[in-house]
């Protein structure tokens, strides 16, 4: 046969090498190769995605709206058959294998869809049997996560009652029933109020805590800040940048004081007194000094000392930082969230303040 | 119970659920074959006199097409409660599940195939309290086998344009294929009274077995002659139309 | 006046742009003549029945009738979808006179249901219908159906007001061959069943089925085309009256 000239493999390298491939096939939770969808028209929503989402890391995938997110999650969870190229859900293709990708993955699709008809418990335990939960279980699993999101009281109620929050907990639970690996999230908060939004940001600070994969889609950049270890930020179908948020935000630049003295008289002084602590920007009016701190917000304390010293009088004074906005800008040309929501900065992008106490998890709604 | 069964009984309780939930939806679909049984015996009632519906009353000729009509309902609004699904995202979630995809389309087909049965059952009911003759219960046995199969056959009708169309806006497409299909039959006369295009297409239209099948217990007496017939139809109908939906089905999203 | 015909002209170009809407009030009365010709037309022999060139040519009115009620309905439907959307809020905050508001769509009604009787005899005569009374009668067919669409509509009106909601209205569907069934659209009315027979004494789509029959199976027999005519005036009077009370009855209580 040949053989001469080969080195006799050895048995326990081939089993190490074959659970070496496998364990490495786990470790990635989900991979994107060249990924291609073309719709009638030869309009490409996603033009060739490559990405590579570890195990229980939670990947913030970025992008304005039209850009590609959803086309591409419909994709990797099985709802969509790609056009071009390769994805690999929970180690298996998601063309090829999607009966297995699907017993794997758990989907919060955009706009909760439930059946407003059932009540939050039926619709969970018919999901419990659509994923092929036994029946002795679906009960015990179905009150069980229904009491983790804090709907046992509304558990009775139709889902027509509920508010759009207490809905998205739902669909959320609907999604954890099989205890899946890999958790899609489809712009989760989109059109939440502020108090639920924080509430489902902490369910995806638990579940990345006790292990889940999510795949996050969103188009708010406070969200991918707050929530993904690593961002990855698609525009025309196309993944321009990835990262963790703090490397990406590192790529554009250094954050900066922006200091305004109560008087321009002084300006001369400042910019003399913060020059030992950064690269001084550009000035733009007579009382205005902005310099740049590489530590960011430690900067601000001995900032304010030296003016002090140097007897200044500080009439305001704002720590800027780099935003993925910042980052967007830079690698597209144009802002994420539009000229308009761009001004309003990435702070505050649902045009109101974020309360600072968490919503109570039973919620409420119109009846 | 085998897991997949488990899926159709659910699927088929979460339509039911739908009908007690919100009975003013069902009233109508439940009604109307009851309504146009009452109606057109009313206003046709008088042709009967004509010889060759043999001195049956026309309301008794009828009642059969009613049933038919409510199977053929039944069909189709299971197609516009999918495209309803579909626009609503709800049936992604069920294509997120590990379920095969036949065992959806098996849910959807068995719960029109039992909800057919609701305006079927109340139309018996008037009928024969309206003076109509009792068929006996293995015609009515039969008559039940044809009425679930045809609404079976008009459900895989209607899932295949609503996943086509994935637009509750596809509706009228889904009834007027039922529509025509229960009408241009023997529904109105027997096949001598039938004139030009009428008696033509009702010779070749498949639903008229079945039609006939389900009159035979009404009319006369059950005959293995007329029952042949309508279940070969219907199951011609079945695989034809149920292939139809499976190459629909498995071409949605992704499908092994 | 300017504005009640820009607001027809609206009503008019967005059921044009819909065409899926307008479908069923034609292609259902069309399957269903086309069954009622095919099935019954020995029917035309059965003594009482009335001197008839076809069965077609006497079921054309039922057709018609049918079709002008689906558009009824429709013309409610689409009241209601602007009531929820909210656009029926916003010209009823407009410094227009209300009462154009209604008579806009009603007006938008009346020309579809011109088009509507235009279509059903012009395609009775290709299949072989003939018009007894020549093209007066078909003038006068077009007037009677074109009085009692308007009349559909602003019954439609009348429930979308009230009803506010589009599915509601559309659960009216059934009622519409309720009403039909107990009239003489179908079958003549000395060979209804009884009670049918009685009830359609006093149906008034009775007389405006009569009256549009008439003259498409017959030479013009004043008092059918007047008793039709004067049920269709009737009710579109009356029904136009109510859906302007119950406009003012909406903005009342908003």
């Amino acid at each position: 046969m040949g053989d001469a000239g080969r080195v006799p493999r050895d048995p326990r390298r081939a089993v190490a090498g074959s659970l070496y491939t496998l364990l490495r096939t786990v470790d990635v939770a989900v991979e994107a190769q060249g990924l291609e969808r073309e719709f009638k028209g030869a309009i490409k929503a996603v033009a060739g995605i490559d990405l590579a989402v570890d195990a229980g890391e939670v990947y913030g995938f970025l992008g304005p709206n039209g850009a590609g997110k959803t086309t591409t999650v419909r994709m990797l969870v099985t709802l969509l058959r790609p056009t071009g190229g390769r994805a690999r859900v929970a180690g298996f293709d998601v063309a090829r294998q999607p009966a297995q990708v699907r017993r794997r993955i758990g989907v919060a699709l955009q706009e909760a869809a439930l059946d407003l008809l059932m009540t939050g418990r039926e619709l969970i335990e018919l999901q419990a049997t659509l994923h092929g939960i036994p029946k002795r279980a679906v009960r015990e699993r179905g009150a069980e996560l229904i009491e983790r999101v804090g709907l046992s009281d509304a558990q009775d109620r139709r889902v027509g009652t509920y508010s759009g929050g207490m809905r998205r907990r739902l669909d959320l639970a609907m999604a954890l029933i099989h205890e899946p690996a890999v958790l899609f999230l489809d712009e989760p908060t989109t059109g939440l109020d502020p108090a639920s939004r924080l509430t489902l940001w902490e369910e995806v600070r638990r579940l990345k805590h006790e292990g889940t994969t999510v795949f996050l889609t969103t188009q708010y950049l406070e969200e991918a800040d707050q929530l993904a270890d690593r961002v990855g930020i698609i525009d025309s179908g196309k993944l321009v940048v990835e990262g963790t948020p703090s490397a990406l935000k590192a790529q554009v630049g250094s954050p900066h004081l922006d200091v305004t003295l109560t008087s321009s008289d002084g300006a001369a002084a400042a910019r003399q007194a913060l020059g030992a602590f950064g690269q001084l920007r550009p000035p733009d009016a007579g009382c205005h000094v902005s310099v740049a701190v590489r530590e960011g917000s430690s900067a601000i304390a001995p900032v304010v000392r030296a003016l002090d010293e140097a007897g200044l009088e500080i009439a305001s004074l704002e720590l800027i930082e780099p935003t993925l906005d910042d980052v967007f800008l830079a690698k597209t040309g144009h802002h994420l969230e539009g000229e308009d929501a761009a001004e309003q900065g990435e702070r505050d992008p649902y045009g109101e303040e974020a309360p600072l106490v968490q919503a109570s998890a039973d919620g409420h709604a119109p009846r | 119970m085998s897991e997949n069964v488990r899926i159709v009984i659910a699927l088929v309780r979460r339509a039911l659920n739908e009908i007690a939930r919100v009975p003013g939806a069902a009233i109508p679909g439940v009604l109307a074959p009851t309504i146009f049984m009452i109606g057109l015996s009313a206003v046709f009632g008088r042709a009967a006199h004509l010889s060759f519906y043999h001195a049956t009353s026309f309301r008794t000729f009828i009642v059969p097409v009613g049933f038919l009509q409510g199977a053929s309902f039944t069909g189709a609004a299971t197609g516009v409660n999918l495209a309803r699904d579909i626009e609503q995202g709800w049936f992604d979630r069920l294509l997120l599940s590990p379920t095969p995809r036949i065992t959806l389309l098996a849910g959807l087909v068995a719960s029109a195939a039992v909800r057919a049965l609701m305006p079927a059952s109340f139309l018996l009911a008037v009928a024969v309290l309206w003076g109509v003759h009792w068929p006996g219960l293995l015609a009515l046995l039969l008559a039940a086998v044809l009425v679930m199969g045809l609404a079976a056959v008009m459900a895989f009708w209607g899932v295949t344009v609503a996943l086509r169309a994935r637009t509750q806006q596809a509706a009228p497409l889904m009834q007027i294929a039922g529509f025509i299909a229960v009408l241009f039959t023997t529904a109105y006369a027997p096949r001598q009274g039938l004139t030009g295009w009428l008696s033509t297409v009702s010779r070749i239209n498949p639903v008229t077995h079945v039609l006939e099948g389900v009159r035979q217990g009404f009319t006369e007496t059950l005959s293995w002659g007329q029952t042949w017939p309508a279940l070969v139809s219907l199951a011609g109908l079945l695989v034809l139309f149920g292939a139809l939906a499976v190459r629909s089905m498995l071409r949605t999203g992704v499908s092994a | 006046m300017r504005v009640t015909i820009a607001l027809a002209r609206r009503a008019l170009r967005n059921s044009l742009r819909r065409p899926q809407l307008l479908a069923p009030m034609i292609i259902f009365p069309s399957l269903m003549l086309a069954v009622n010709v095919g099935g019954l037309s020995h029917t035309t022999t059965l003594p009482g029945f009335p001197r008839v060139h076809g069965f077609l040519d006497f079921q054309l009115a039922a057709a018609i009738l049918q079709s002008l009620l689906l558009a009824g309905v429709q013309l409610g439907i689409a009241v209601a979808l602007e009531i929820e959307g909210g656009f029926f809020d916003r010209l009823a905050a407009a410094p227009i006179p209300r009462v154009s508001i209604v008579l806009g769509r009603l007006l938008a009604g009346g020309v579809i249901a011109i088009a509507q009787v235009v279509y059903f005899l012009v395609a009775g005569l290709v299949f072989g219908a003939q018009i007894q009374a020549g093209a007066g009668g078909f003038a006068l067919v077009v007037a009677i159906g074109a009085i009692a669409g308007t009349g559909f509509g602003a019954i439609g009106m009348v429930l979308a007001l009230r009803a506010k909601n589009a599915s509601m209205v559309q659960g009216i569907f059934p009622l519409v061959f309720v009403v039909l069934f107990i009239s003489s659209a179908f079958f003549p009315r000395g060979l209804l069943s009884s009670p049918a027979d009685a009830v359609a004494a006093y149906n008034p789509l009775s007389y405006i089925a009569d009256g549009m029959r008439n003259p498409i199976i017959a030479a013009i027999s004043p008092s059918a085309v007047l008793e039709g005519l004067a049920a269709a005036a009737a009710v579109a009077l009356v029904a136009s009256v109510l859906s302007v009370l119950a406009l003012r009855g909406r903005l009342r209580e908003a």
